[in-house]
């Protein structure tokens, strides 16, 4: 797993959260592995674990409650998870940077964009303040700002919602990071922006090669930006593929419910699919496989009732973690 | 040139822009302003307008300059820390307009670390080179005498430490504007200096308690958890002694010197400004500002006192305007009950107490100009202050 091609590789990682009501094992035993320079997407529903785990990435999670409790997560060949607070220091926002979902507050309302980006480069780098300015207005060209020399020593409230992410999107890539963390980037836009936001990603990407970890419940923004997708159900992954496969052949049901339950042009259904019922209280799983009681597969196997299946791989890039799934029992 | 100008125009309106607007729509706000900043004139310039030394005289053929040679080294400083702080000032505004925003803020603290240095070597100069002069010369009766001539005294022609048996507790004359006390110094001259006092033992006082304050909360708001929670009941206990009565007892066992007072103040008042700043950090500490800045990898120290401070920092302004009010409230009680500074060092609430005199008569002049200067500024205070409460708040604000 760990060759030359690969950034980023989490292994068997866990993050509870202990909360007074009891354990919330929000991410359980979760491994991927990000290629350089490619794009991975999580996929999920909300609650499932998607933010758990990039915040886990950062070493954000708030402790206490909040706990990696195992697993390792092997970055550029160190594990993250066993480095001091001052050197992961070192690693966030230089080597992994993240933008946030809400781009209209995650940007300090008492400073100019200026100031925000100016500050993150001048942490990471040695450089001027006049240098570190001149970069400021440069990324901020860059991410598509028209006349980034006035917008500079502007405040975030005078700014609109996409071009705030915009700004979140140059503080994030001022210091050429080697991985870009999405948490859900353009849910907070609307569909013209989104676009926008996501042509940017991958202009970016493709300038300077950082890998992306985009973390979505749309899956049509998936199918579009994504090399790789795993998609997480109730704090494990179900199911891991490139992403072309992943839409053609759809192999555990929770995925098949998915893809059936997104709306198509042409196809003219009277009522769109969904899945019934509703995602499972991160305090009380259910027993066995944890989509058992929403599967049309295997709802009433004893065996998808006791034993949860792990993620395993059934053909060559294919991972899944499903009972029924072709070729999973022979391993 | 026009150039400039445009690109002028087009810079953002900062929050303290925003907020200062707000504040000086109401014409009250800016009289209370403008008292707080007479009051401080008077405070600083206290020997040129109460002084019983002239400020020119000619004795034996020669000129004098009495007033500046008796000028002490804590005026000097005084002086100089004023001097400083108006330029500073002036700078901040020309920074506004003249300065790119890029690197004002590298500019500002630039000045600020200049004029603080400034101060600092000032002030050890002064206390270096300006000698401890006792000048116990009796101008007036030089002049009366005839033996100097061509004086001129300050408009209050008094000192403060004056004591004149003959004038004692004389009601306002034309000789005493606002008459004299039990030992016959002038009140209006007391006044002038005991401001000096009360402003200062307000700033300290609210300076002590708003540092100490701010790191308390901070620390517990950001951490929260246990350390909240042991810290919290801390805070509790603190709050629960009655502090009146703990300075009181405090002080009957130290000197009573100003800085003590003011130590003794600052370090019993900050569990309002560690609470306002603990609850602002809790909500601040969720705020996806605040995660963006720790993804960036800042450190702690500019996450909480660069990205947190400044945006809970309003209640903690609001408070500490409240709190000078405060502080001069509680200096003036407990010089009133005998408490405070030393005489013959002057302040309103010793003043106060002299009311009614050891013969049992009732001098309204000592109740009342007292009184009202004690009740002015601090009624000064708390109008900024809610001025302040009402500018800084967001929701008030029409966007």
């Amino acid at each position: 797993m760990n060759d030359n091609q690969t950034l980023l590789s989490v292994e068997n990682v866990s993050t509870h959260f202990f909360t007074e009501d009891g354990v919330a094992r929000a991410v359980q035993d979760v491994s991927f592995s990000i290629k350089k320079a490619k794009t991975f997407a999580l996929v999920g529903e909300s609650g499932c674990g998607k933010s758990v785990t990039a915040l886990s990435i950062m070493r954000l999670i708030p402790t206490p409650p909040g706990q990696i409790v195992g697993g390792n997560i092997v970055f550029e060949g160190r594990n993250l998870l066993t480095l001091s607070e001052k050197q992961i220091r070192q690693v966030r926002g230089n080597r992994i940077a993240m933008i946030f979902q809400e781009p209209m507050t995650s940007l300090n309302p008492v400073y100019t964009v200026g100031n925000q980006i100016v500050e993150a480069i001048r942490l990471h780098q040695k450089k001027s303040i006049r240098d570190a300015w001149k970069d400021a207005a440069e990324t901020l060209r860059k991410v598509g700002i028209a006349d980034p020399e006035q917008r500079v020593s502007e405040y975030p409230h005078q700014m609109s919602g996409g071009m705030r992410q915009r700004v979140m999107i140059a503080m994030a890539v001022s210091c050429e990071p080697r991985l870009l963390i999405a948490d859900e980037p353009t849910t907070a836009l609307d569909v013209t922006i989104q676009a926008q936001i996501l042509d940017l990603l991958d202009e970016l990407q493709k300038q300077n090669g950082m890998s992306i970890l985009l973390i979505t419940h749309d899956l049509g923004v998936v199918a579009e930006r994504a090399d790789d997708v795993a998609v997480m159900y109730a704090s494990r992954i179900v199911e891991v593929a490139d992403s072309q496969k992943l839409f053609a052949e759809p192999l555990h049901p929770y995925t098949q419910g998915l893809l059936k339950s997104l709306p198509r042009l042409g196809l003219s259904a009277k009522r769109l699919q969904t899945i019934s019922g509703t995602v499972p209280d991160p305090l009380h799983f259910p027993g066995g496989c944890k989509f058992h009681p929403r599967c049309c597969v295997g709802c009433s196997d004893k065996r998808c009732q006791t034993v949860e299946p792990r993620l395993m791989e059934v053909r060559s890039g294919r991972h899944v973690a499903c009972w029924y799934a072709k070729g999973y029992e022979e391993k | 040139m026009s150039k400039q100008a445009k690109k002028k125009a087009n810079w953002g309106v900062s929050y303290g822009e925003m907020v200062s607007h707000e504040f000086v729509k109401s014409k009250l706000n800016v009289v209370c302003l403008v008292f707080i900043v007479f009051l401080f004139a008077v405070a600083v310039l206290a020997p040129f307008l109460a002084n019983d030394k002239p400020f020119v005289i000619r004795i034996d053929g020669q000129l004098h300059f009495p007033v500046f040679k008796s000028l002490r080294a804590s005026d000097y400083c005084i002086f100089l820390a004023a001097i400083v702080g108006i330029v500073q000032l002036l700078l901040i505004r020309r920074n506004r307009r003249r300065v790119d925003p890029s690197i004002r803020g590298a500019v500002l603290w630039r000045q600020i670390c200049i004029s603080s240095s400034i101060i600092f070597v000032g002030v050890i100069l002064i206390f270096v080179f300006v000698p401890r002069r006792l000048d116990a010369t009796d101008y007036k009766a030089m002049v009366a005498s005839g033996r100097a001539s061509g004086a001129v005294f300050a408009p209050i022609p008094y000192g403060y430490a004056r004591t004149d048996l003959k004038s004692r507790e004389q009601p306002p004359s034309r000789e005493h504007w606002l008459g004299t006390d039990d030992v016959g110094s002038d009140v209006l001259c007391r006044l002038i200096y005991g401001s000096r006092i009360s402003l200062s033992v307000g700033f300290v006082a609210v300076g002590i308690s708003s540092v100490i304050g701010i790191a308390v909360g901070a620390i517990l708001g950001y951490f929260g958890g246990k350390v909240d929670f042991i810290g919290m009941r801390i805070v509790e206990m603190m709050m629960a002694i009655p502090v009146f009565f703990l300075i009181i007892t405090i002080v009957a066992f130290f000197p009573r010197s100003l800085l003590n007072i003011m130590i003794i103040i600052g370090i019993t008042s900050w569990t309002g400004d560690a609470r306002f700043i603990r609850a602002e950090f809790f909500k601040l500490r969720k705020q996806d500002f605040v995660q963006a800045a720790v993804s960036l990898g800042l450190p702690l120290r500019s996450i909480l006192f660069r990205h947190m401070l400044p945006n809970g920092i309003a209640p903690v302004l609001v408070n500490a305007t409240f709190g000078i009010a405060g502080a001069i409230f509680i200096e003036a009680a407990l010089s009133f009950l005998g408490f405070g500074v030393a005489p013959p060092t002057p302040s309103w609430g010793q003043m106060l107490s002299l009311g009614v005199s050891t013969t049992g008569r009732f001098l309204w002049w000592l109740t009342l100009f007292p009184g009202l200067a004690i009740f002015f500024t601090v009624m000064a205070y708390n109008l900024v202050g809610e001025a302040l409460r009402d500018a800084l708040d967001p929701k008030l604000r029409i966007q």
